[in-house]
């Protein structure tokens, strides 16, 4: 009996304590909606009129949208289709016509997993819950915000009918890929406008959001179809749909809509557009202006050079042995600029946008090794009037430093082959002439040549500044290897053409100025030499892949094999390919051989350049006035005793001798069998 | 009078003190409360209305609000630009000369200007200062033979550049215009008061107007034409030459001759332009007699 009373006893406690507890809860509760009323956003009426603001459009260059960004309007909510309000209802929200904002038993329920199974994360904000969060709220997570949180979604209960709120929430809720709002979503993924979509499509789009990178479906197909097929049982379970068409809509393959992929895909060129335009007109004028940007991308350019570095780092993947599981690949990066108008065409920034946002064509500084030549070569015909047929000697080099230990370059291949002309070396990409050359012209000039080529990244003036040791962007290289393409005219590489605002009115316009910073008949010595790249050095890769028309360019691979690039363009086109590891890693074939820009990065720029200029006729490039072609005995650097063919280059057995015979362009007042001068000769000529 | 509360003796008593009419009351009370709450939300209701009620005294903050505030700052910039472009545009088409041009446009700003209109601004000075600017033979082609589509300006610190591009915004024909340089062309027919020698330029190359001259006659006659380009400005002047400077600097294969004017106690120097092949030629003379 006492037993009984102590356990009434204990009861009545507890049912007073709670009653003053509830009361005190109610009361604490009414001080605490009082005093964070005042600190809550105001609700704009209607509510989806402050839903819209003004589409920022990107066009690419041949007219069509590229991207949007922003909302272009609201639609109404019945050109939505039904089967996606009943999918979006039955995933999110499914008593959303029978609560007041709060789903309390739902609430309770996440309450208590939240508190007592660690680990365990329950949902269960309403459709209006989650319509306040996105239209005032940050996405950080605090017992505050969601207690605001809950508060307005109140109001919005309260002030509008169920019908506004989901018209508001459809409107917009982001589904990823760019897409705010069903109308976007069914366009970019289905290209159909809302009130199209079927059952399957509509479960597959209200499956997205609620994690829209996780269930893209054009990274992740599988998962967003497993996704809908989620949201589809789910309708079933409530009665949306029956059970055959739970069966008939869960067969079904999603078609989704490809040709918008592209400007995701390409969204290194993207970002860097948009970073430049916030750079010129801020933030708000970039996502908030409603402004119009005519790009320079060329959507079909775009597509192959996407498909060629894919294709070509695949490749890759395969000479060394890496599989699809292995957490590392190498990357790569593609720039193609108009030579004519410096307008870039084409820009992939990396493997894959989705894994890495790291954009690699504008931001990642990297050494183009022999790529670096070219400007050397110029600077030595400029300064100390070497040519094409100028004789070196491939030998031994040491260059004393001052303040440093000695440099001693080496050659690709580690042996030294003798007297050769400079059109070979070039072509060869033999180090040790390159760094005679370099100790006679000095880094400084050579730098100067590349800053006046339009490289801005920071050019160390040391002596291996000739074999490309100083960091460039593959964008940087491109825009500077256009200067040789325009035989020594300059245009400055842009990304778009022209902007307007949401009424037409011109804001800004590129004009196409042309600067000339190198000498026409030089340039074109130093192209006729990279010409020789292609069609018989460290570049033959590419006429092997089929790549026939006039071209120049030069391979380059740094120490180690860190990085591989080919760059190289004819009149009309100028493409800079860079390939390599983001943490400097080796890249080395299953073979343990190292990979070269010739094996890695050429073949990506043939392939690329096949497609891209398939449409467009065969140039070569003019040659200036002052240039005369002569042979030259590439061991002597004079005209060949014996020439019987009448092609630019031919061996033949004099003797024991094999007679290597190359055309080679020269200027008026330059001669063959023209030793390196000496000391006394280059006095003079600084004299000068 | 007071009731000392105790507590109870017996299970009836508990039961009879559990099932009080209050007891009863407050638990019916607390269970309508609750239930009506989940059936009917209630306190949703109320709490939903009082905000809608103060909704108006409520600070505008939230995503987006801020959004909106973007969206107005946004067009109020924009504004600013297309405004300030068509202020530049309305100087720019009310402009009368090419120095009015160059006043009109700020450095930075660019505006189109009407291929007429420019062709108004050029003929509207003397032909030889027109050709200071552009060559007339540069002027047919370019309006006449070339793919010419817009004249594009763009204000820059102390001038103007003047773009003729074509329909792909390329740049045909570039000019670079001088504030001081439109303004000195424009000002062709005028005089500017003081002397030779108190200008720069003319240092060592000042000579009396007799042994200026003297040279010039032994000069072939054909010459002449050349050495002196616009002289018809100098037989419009009055007063009376004293003394011609030949400047130090060559311009499109042009020098600048400044013939000095005394007219009563006033002096003033009016600038013409000779060919420099001919005024070399002249030079030899003058240095001849020098010798």
């Amino acid at each position: 009996m006492n037993l009984f009373l102590s356990v009434l006893k204990l009861i009545r406690f507890f049912l007073f304590l709670g009653l003053i507890l509830v009361s005190l809860a109610g009361i604490a509760g009414m001080f605490l909606v009082f005093y964070t009323a005042k600190d809550l956003p105001q609700l704009p009426s209607p509510l989806s009129r402050i839903i819209e603001r003004p589409q920022t459009r990107i066009y690419a260059a041949n007219g069509k949208v590229l991207t949007t960004i922003g909302v272009r309007k609201t639609i109404p909510l019945n050109m939505v289709s039904r089967d996606f309000i009943n999918a979006i209802i039955a995933t999110e929200d499914h008593r959303f016509f029978e609560h007041h904002g709060l789903n309390k038993l739902r609430t309770l329920k996440a309450l208590y997993i939240t508190l007592f199974k660690p680990g365990r994360v329950q949902g269960a904000s309403t459709i209006t819950q989650q319509l306040a969060k996105n239209l005032f709220f940050s996405f950080r997570q605090t017992y505050q915000r969601k207690f605001k949180e809950l508060l307005v979604a109140l109001q919005i209960e309260a002030a509008n009918t169920k019908e506004e709120i989901l018209h508001a929430y459809v409107n917009q809720i982001y589904f990823g890929a760019g897409a705010q709002g069903i109308e976007r979503a069914s366009r970019q993924f289905f290209n159909k406008s809302a009130h199209e979509l079927e059952l399957s499509e509509a479960a597959l789009l209200a499956g997205l959001p609620k994690s829209p990178t996780n269930y893209n479906p054009y990274r992740h197909l599988d998962r967003a179809v497993k996704r809908r097929d989620i949201v589809l049982r789910r309708m079933a379970q409530v009665g949306f749909i029956s059970d055959l068409e739970l069966q008939q809509a869960m067969f079904e393959e999603p078609e989704l809509y490809h040709e918008k992929t592209d400007s995701r895909t390409g969204s290194y060129f993207q970002d860097a557009l948009i970073s430049q335009l916030i750079e010129k007109y801020g933030e708000d004028v970039v996502f908030h202006g409603g402004i119009k940007v005519f790009s320079t991308i060329d959507t079909r350019l775009q597509s192959y050079a996407r498909q060629s570095l894919t294709k070509g780092l695949e490749r890759l993947d395969a000479m060394m042995g890496i599989n699809s599981e292995d957490s590392e690949h190498p990357q790569g990066a593609l720039v193609a600029i108009d030579a004519g108008s410096g307008a870039v065409k084409a820009l992939i920034g990396g493997r894959d946008y989705y894994k890495s946002e790291f954009n690699r064509a504008i931001n990642s500084l990297r050494q183009p090794g022999s790529g670096f030549k070219p400007f050397l070569y110029y600077s030595a015909f400029k300064t100390l009037g070497f040519h094409p047929g100028t004789i070196m000697t491939d030998k031994p080099v040491i260059i004393p430093v001052k303040g440093s230990a000695d440099w001693e370059p080496q050659n690709f291949g580690k042996i030294f082959t003798g007297d050769m002309v400079l059109k070979k070396a070039l072509f060869k990409s033999v180090n040790t002439i390159a760094a005679q050359i370099v100790e006679k012209v000095g880094p400084h000039e050579v730098n100067n040549i590349a800053r006046r080529c339009g490289i801005t990244s920071p050019l160390k003036d040391v002596y291996s500044v000739a074999l490309g040791t100083s960091d460039v962007t593959p964008f940087e290289l491109a825009s500077a290897y256009t200067v040789f393409a325009n035989l020594g005219i300059l245009h400055e590489p842009f990304l778009f053409w022209r902007v307007e605002d949401a009424f037409g009115r011109i804001i800004f316009e590129h004009i196409v100025q042309e600067k000339r910073v190198l000498d026409p008949a030089i340039a074109y010595q130093v192209v006729d030499m990279m010409k020789s790249v292609i069609q018989r050095g460290s570049g033959r890769s590419i006429q092997k892949l089929g790549f026939n028309r006039p071209a120049a360019g030069k391979t380059g691979t740094t120490d180690h094999y860190k990085d591989a690039w080919f760059t190289g363009f004819t009149p009309f086109l100028c493409t800079s390919v860079w390939t390599g590891f983001d943490k400097k890693k080796t890249l080395i074939d299953i073979n343990h051989v190292g990979i070269t820009g010739g094996r890695s990065a050429a073949p990506i720029w043939a392939d690329f350049m096949m497609k891209a200029l398939k449409s467009e006729p065969e140039r070569d490039f003019p040659i200036p006035d002052n240039i005369r072609f002569e042979k030259v005995d590439t061991r002597t650097g004079c005209s060949p005793v014996e020439e019987t063919m009448p092609v630019e280059r031919h061996e033949s057995y004099k003797g024991n001798k094999i007679v290597e015979v190359l055309q080679v362009p020269l200027k008026p007042e330059q001669n063959l069998c023209l030793k390196e001068k000496p000391e006394e000769m280059e006095q003079e000529l600084e004299i000068q | 009078m007071t009731r000392q509360w105790y507590e109870p003796l017996s299970f009836f008593e508990w039961l009879k003190r559990a099932f009080s009419f209050l007891n009863i009351a407050v638990f019916m009370i607390t269970a309508i409360f609750l239930f009506s709450e989940l059936r009917f939300d209630w306190f949703e209701n109320v709490v939903g209305s009082y905000l809608a009620s103060s909704n108006e005294s409520r600070p505008k903050t939230g995503i987006i609000w801020e959004t909106g505030k973007h969206t107005t700052n946004a067009h109020e910039y924009l504004n600013t630009i297309i405004n300030e472009k068509e202020d530049i545009q309305a100087n720019v088409h009310g402009a009368s000369s090419f120095s009015s041009l160059v006043s009109g446009i700020l450095p930075g700003a660019w505006v189109t200007l009407e291929k007429d209109h420019f062709k108004t601004l050029y003929f509207s000075l003397e032909k030889t200062m027109a050709a200071k600017i552009l060559d007339p033979a540069q002027l047919i082609w370019l309006l006449k033979g070339s793919m010419l589509d817009r004249i594009f300006c763009e204000g820059i610190t102390g001038g103007v550049k003047i773009y003729f591009i074509d329909s792909e915004n390329r740049v045909i024909k570039q000019i670079e215009l001088e504030n001081q340089d439109t303004l000195e062309l424009e000002k062709g027919k005028q005089a500017v008061t003081g002397e030779l020698s108190e200008m720069e330029g003319f240092l060592g190359r000042i000579y009396s107007a007799q042994k200026f001259f003297d040279a010039v006659f032994k000069l072939p006659t054909d010459i002449l034409p050349d050495l002196m380009v616009n002289s018809e400005i100098l037989l419009e002047q009055k007063g009376k030459i004293i003394n011609v400077g030949i400047w130090n600097i060559t311009q499109d294969g042009y020098i600048k001759l400044g013939f000095e004017f005394e007219e009563m106690d006033s002096k003033k120097v009016v600038f013409i332009k000779g060919r420099e092949w001919a005024v070399w030629q002249l030079n030899l003379y003058l240095k001849g007699d020098e010798n």
